[in-house]
């Protein structure tokens, strides 16, 4: 029976080539900014759309914000593997919770799955989040660890980009924002870690959810288009001569 | 099954044995899975590779041990009753089987984990040894 998950048929062979002086290569973790904050009627979730290799860009245009269920949104910073991969399992897994319980899901059943399975794996999945939504009880904003640790808070950033999207947040919010005051804010926060943090960049983000509907704004701002080209490098027809001309049928 | 209340599975005491490997004759079969050092099996066991295949029956443990603690010892007693008479398959037990009875006693049925959808992509060869696992399924050798 093939066992899914974690192969550790390997351990043996690596440790015996890091005895030799190999190390293990080391799993690059993407530069990200995501941030997520209360307003009055909800929850707002914004998030930069870089996805870096090292020190090359690997997407210039990613979705980090992704679906948990239709009042429910994640996002995802760390390995963008093991974010994509648990976000989806967790979302799977409330579909089926919903189904059998005949409620609409709530946030801390979200956040309670993805803890206990992060704890399970003791941070070796490396998967950062922060988690948004409204539910029967209200607006909900949770942010887990790799490790399994959560934080329940009104305004929150992770990923390399955090501290600069954080100290946005710590200078301008306050309770109580309207839907368009949020939305700058946010827009503000993930700008701030797009512009100062080299591991985020390109566009922004955002997500809002209220009680009715979810709107995701995606490429909401694109503060990085590529600009246009002053001169032509087209060669005109006729530039080279062509020796022989034949029909391929 | 142990008395005590862990959350998460204990630091494995390390042991090397045969069980799992042994041939008709007795030894380590290298033929099958390769060769066999005491010193690389004993080292060689990362700290997760012991909590992640130990963690669901930890859990378990711990309800059970927690129902007994509280209901009495016939709590856990008749939950393993019900999951024995279910688990008693009459067929042919080398092909791979699905319990889905079980599944639902012991709360599986409406979660998803990671070997629901990887690990089918290249199934191999249906039966290495038909002998052999019919032996080792029946309790034989």
């Amino acid at each position: 029976m093939s066992k899914a998950g974690f192969d550790f048929s390997n351990v043996i062979r690596n440790g015996f080539l890091e005895a030799k002086g190999i190390p293990l290569p080391k799993a690059t973790s993407t530069g990200t900014t995501i941030v997520g904050c209360l307003f009055a009627d909800g929850v707002v979730l914004g998030a930069d759309t870089r996805a870096t290799s090292g020190p090359i860009v690997a997407d210039k245009n990613c979705e980090k914000i992704h679906f948990i269920s239709e009042n429910i949104r994640c996002c995802g910073a760390g390995t963008a593997a093991d974010t994509e991969f648990t976000t989806a399992m967790i979302s799977s897994n409330m579909e089926l919770h919903a189904l059998s319980t005949g409620r609409k899901p709530r946030v801390v059943t979200a956040m309670t799955m993805l803890k206990q399975l992060l704890f399970r794996y003791q941070g070796n999945i490396g998967a950062a989040l922060v988690l948004g939504g409204v539910d029967d009880t209200g607006p909900n904003l949770f942010t887990v660890a790799p490790h399994g640790s959560t934080d329940k808070l009104p305004y929150v950033t992770m990923g390399s980009g955090s501290l600069a999207a954080m100290a946005i947040f710590e200078t301008e919010w306050v309770a109580g924002l309207s839907r368009d005051a949020a939305i700058a804010l946010v827009s503000k926060a993930v700008q701030a870690g797009i512009f100062n943090d080299l591991g985020s960049g390109s566009n922004v983000d955002v997500c809002i959810i209220t009680k009715d509907r979810t709107d995701m704004l995606r490429n909401f701002l694109r503060p990085n288009e590529k600009v246009e080209k002053e001169r032509r490098y087209k060669f005109a027809r006729g530039t080279t001569d062509w020796k022989k001309d034949r029909e391929i049928v | 099954m142990s008395n005590t209340l862990r959350i998460a599975p204990a630091n494995e005491t390390k042991k090397a044995t045969l069980k799992d490997t042994v041939n008709e004759h007795g030894l380590h079969d290298t033929l099958r899975y390769g060769p066999r050092t005491l010193a690389s099996q004993h080292n060689n066991r990362s700290a997760i590779q012991n909590r992640l295949e130990n963690w669901e029956q930890t859990q378990d443990d711990l309800k059970l041990n927690l129902y007994r603690n509280v209901y009495g010892l016939h709590a856990p007693v008749r939950l393993m009753m019900e999951r024995k008479l279910v688990s008693q398959n009459p067929h042919f037990p080398a092909l791979p089987q699905s319990n889905v009875h079980l599944d639902v006693l012991m709360g599986r049925d409406t979660t998803l984990d990671v070997s629901d959808f990887f690990g089918g992509g290249d199934p191999g060869p249906a039966f290495v040894d038909i002998h052999r696992d019919m032996e080792k399924a029946r309790n034989i050798r």
